[in-house]
């Protein structure tokens, strides 16, 4: 494996590593991502701790895994797929589909300041591409697995996943990041469009090893009257990023992004929202919600940018945050940009601890104090969790939150 | 059953409850009555075992010291308190709630847990009782009930926890007149020969529903004056003039006029 050290990079591709003074990486603990390496991905040799496999195997369905940035065969399942959905790695769209991938790798981010995304396109050739032709509701969820298992101490994997939903078409995605053993970490890069009128509902899971680090992007294009409903559950890595950018581009487009993240240890839990409304009449809320205990950070910079000629935009905005520690930090920073007319535009952040007076109650009716309150943790993580419509979705969520927010 | 014996409570030196004493006996149903900012709800909260107050004095059940005890011990002990102002609690699932409370006190007792099922009865029963809509089970604790709805929601729990000594503050404060039947009815269905009741109120009202044994006057922070529910007829004609600023160590001494009953 060639890997190549940040610090090398920069050198290499003339590429600016970014530092605190970048308002988009204030918080990300910059030592440990100078500890990051990149190379080519050669998969891995290490076994799968068994309870990734049983993750993986509870949810039903059509599947790709893959391990250190390569496709595992045996674990990813193409079997039986139903009508109207094309599921297919890298390797076998870069044949049938071109340009699916242009698109993806035609990635239109500013190259020179994201270092991590250069990265990714260099590195990150293997992936996934869900592709549903037009009109087609696709019922079973699609999972997309990232499992890191870093080889030599600092070593990441990259990988990408490619959604693309034709016009009335409807499906939703699982993407679950996961990674064991020594320090390292997975870069992914997930790029999504949408038809007129189609509907995603996407859902990133993100439970890396707490040594570990997890940077992920997720850039969407919505044509119109399409809705794209993501579910962010930004739990593991000692720092944990997810960035998105979604473009309205396409009249009335809707996009719900909802996040949880729960941090403990010195976990730094990083989400980088921005929404452009390109378009008139697009509606877009962001509501993340974070919990945070012992000395952990969560970070939630959210833009909105409404650009000139999207009229009627409706834009909501919220950040809602639970510290369990006095050492524990939020961090919210909203960015608002508006330059059209008739445009609807809420933003508000909360930062609070547990409620005593609800505390109480529990407690006044027998619930003894630990257990009152893992109950107004979990009941406040219970309302993100509570945003995903499929049950059996939101049953698997919920048992993998709960390891996080006892 | 229930002693209290000289309580005192103050909130950062600032006294409350001014030597409250009070015995209630098995089956034996309590009316509170008195002024605003008597002290009423600060006694239901120091017999609940609320943080933040500077209690002294005696408070026992069967015997048992109450005082010493954290809130869920209470419970567990048998102390129900109905709260004046019952807290939302988003996100935590109301039948949930009860479920874990119930078992929360029968694991306290040493005593076996009820599985969801079982407890789906115990529910159905409760409700029937208050006629409240089964989707309350479903919804969050309290949240976006309405003040009426809250207060039902109450007496919902005092049916599934069952206690030996259940304190209800001000429910009836906020029902409309229909609502006011079905927890006065509920209250009523729950009285046992082992349950004692102390009902806090504004409203002769309430108590021409529920026939307390006996009711008492609290003025600042102590009782002044017990008596039979002809006490309360008299509170409802008179109002509080009789009592307040009477027998007050602090207070100018008052001729009382017009206390003779
Ligand atoms: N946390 C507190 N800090 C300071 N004073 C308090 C606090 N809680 C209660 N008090 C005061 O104690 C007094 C008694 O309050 P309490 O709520 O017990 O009255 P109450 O008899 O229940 O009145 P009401 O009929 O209005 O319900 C009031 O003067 C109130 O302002
Ligand atoms: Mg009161």
């Amino acid at each position: 494996m060639t890997a190549t050290s940040t610090a090398e990079h920069q050198e290499i591709a003339g590429l600016t590593y970014p530092t605190k003074r970048d308002e988009a990486w204030r918080y990300a603990p910059h030592d440990v991502l100078g500890q990051l390496s990149f190379g080519l991905s050669v998969g891995s040799a290490r076994q799968l701790p068994p309870a990734f496999d049983a993750s993986i195997s509870a949810l039903e369905g059509p599947r790709i895994v893959l391990i250190n940035g390569v496709v595992d065969a045996e674990r990813s399942d193409l079997s039986a797929l139903p009508v109207g959905l094309r599921l297919s790695t890298f390797e076998d769209a870069r044949r049938d589909q071109p340009e699916l991938l242009a698109v993806h790798f035609d990635s239109d981010v500013d190259l020179s300041t994201d270092t991590f995304t250069a990265l990714n396109i260099a590195f990150g050739s293997n992936g996934a591409v869900v592709h549903v032709t037009g009109g087609h509701a696709i019922d079973v969820p699609v999972q997309i697995v990232d499992i890191a298992l870093p080889d030599e101490t600092g070593s990441t994997s990259c990988s990408g996943v490619v959604i693309h939903l034709e016009e009335g078409a409807s499906a939703t995605v699982v993407e679950t990041r996961i990674g064991d053993g020594d320090f390292g970490g997975s870069n992914t890069r997930t790029t999504i469009s949408l038809g007129d009128q189609a509907s995603l509902a996407h859902i990133v899971l993100q439970d890396i090893a707490l040594t570990q680090v997890h940077l992920g992007r997720v850039d969407a294009t919505q044509g119109a009257g399409s809705v794209l409903r993501s579910h962010l559950f930004n739990l593991g890595g000692r720092y944990g990023r997810v960035d998105y950018g979604v473009r309205l581009a396409g009249e009335g487009a809707k996009v719900e992004l909802t996040g949880l993240y729960l941090g403990m240890g010195n976990q730094v839990l990083d989400q980088q929202v921005t929404v452009v409304h390109a378009a008139p009449d697009c509606t877009s809320r962001q509501s993340f919600r974070g919990i945070l205990d012992d000395e952990s950070t969560g970070v939630f910079n959210g833009g909105i940018d409404v650009r000139p000629g999207a009229d009627g935009t409706d834009a909501e905005q919220s950040n809602d945050n639970l510290l369990l520690s006095d050492r524990a930090e939020a961090n919210t920073q909203p960015r608002l940009e508006i330059l059209a007319d008739q445009v609807a535009c809420k933003h508000g952040a909360t930062v609070g601890q547990l409620d005593t007076d609800a505390l109480y109650y529990l407690r006044t009716r027998g619930i003894p104090e630990a257990e009152a309150r893992r109950l107004l943790v979990g009941g406040f993580a219970d309302q993100v969790v509570d945003t995903v419509d499929n049950e059996i979705l939101r049953t698997w969520i919920t048992e993998r939150v709960r390891r996080h927010d006892g | 059953m229930l002693h209290v014996e000289n309580l005192t409570a103050s909130i950062g030196g600032t006294p409350i409850l001014n030597g409250l004493d009070l015995d209630v006996g098995s089956g034996g149903v309590h009316a509170i009555m008195g002024p605003n900012g008597s002290g009423k709800s600060t006694f239901a909260h120091a017999l609940a075992g609320r943080d933040g107050y500077e209690i002294d004095g005696r408070a026992t059940l069967d015997g048992v010291d109450l005082l010493d005890m954290e809130p869920e011990a209470r419970a567990a002990a048998g102390v129900f308190v109905g709260f004046q102002y019952p807290v939302e609690i988003p996100g935590v699932n109301n039948m949930y709630f009860l479920r874990t409370a119930l078992n929360s006190v029968r694991r306290a007792r040493g005593e076996t847990e009820i599985g969801a099922r079982d407890f789906l009865a115990v529910a159905q029963e409760a409700m029937d009782l208050v006629e409240m809509k089964e989707d309350f089970l479903h919804r969050a604790v309290n949240a976006g009930f309405s003040g009426g709805e809250k207060k039902r929601n109450e007496i919902l729990q005092m049916a599934v926890m069952e206690p030996r000594l259940a304190v209800l503050d001000e429910t009836d404060s906020g029902l409309d007149i229909d609502a006011l039947r079905i927890v006065a009815s509920g209250v009523n269905a729950l009285r046992r020969p082992e349950r004692s009741m102390i009902v806090i109120t504004h409203y002769q009202r309430l108590l021409d529903y529920i026939k307390p044994d006996f009711v008492h006057v609290l003025v600042d922070g102590r009782i002044v004056e017990s008596g039979d529910h002809t006490l309360a007829l008299h509170l409802d004609d008179h109002g509080y003039a009789d009592f307040v600023n009477h027998d007050l160590d602090d207070a100018p001494e008052r001729p009382l006029s017009g206390a003779a009953r």
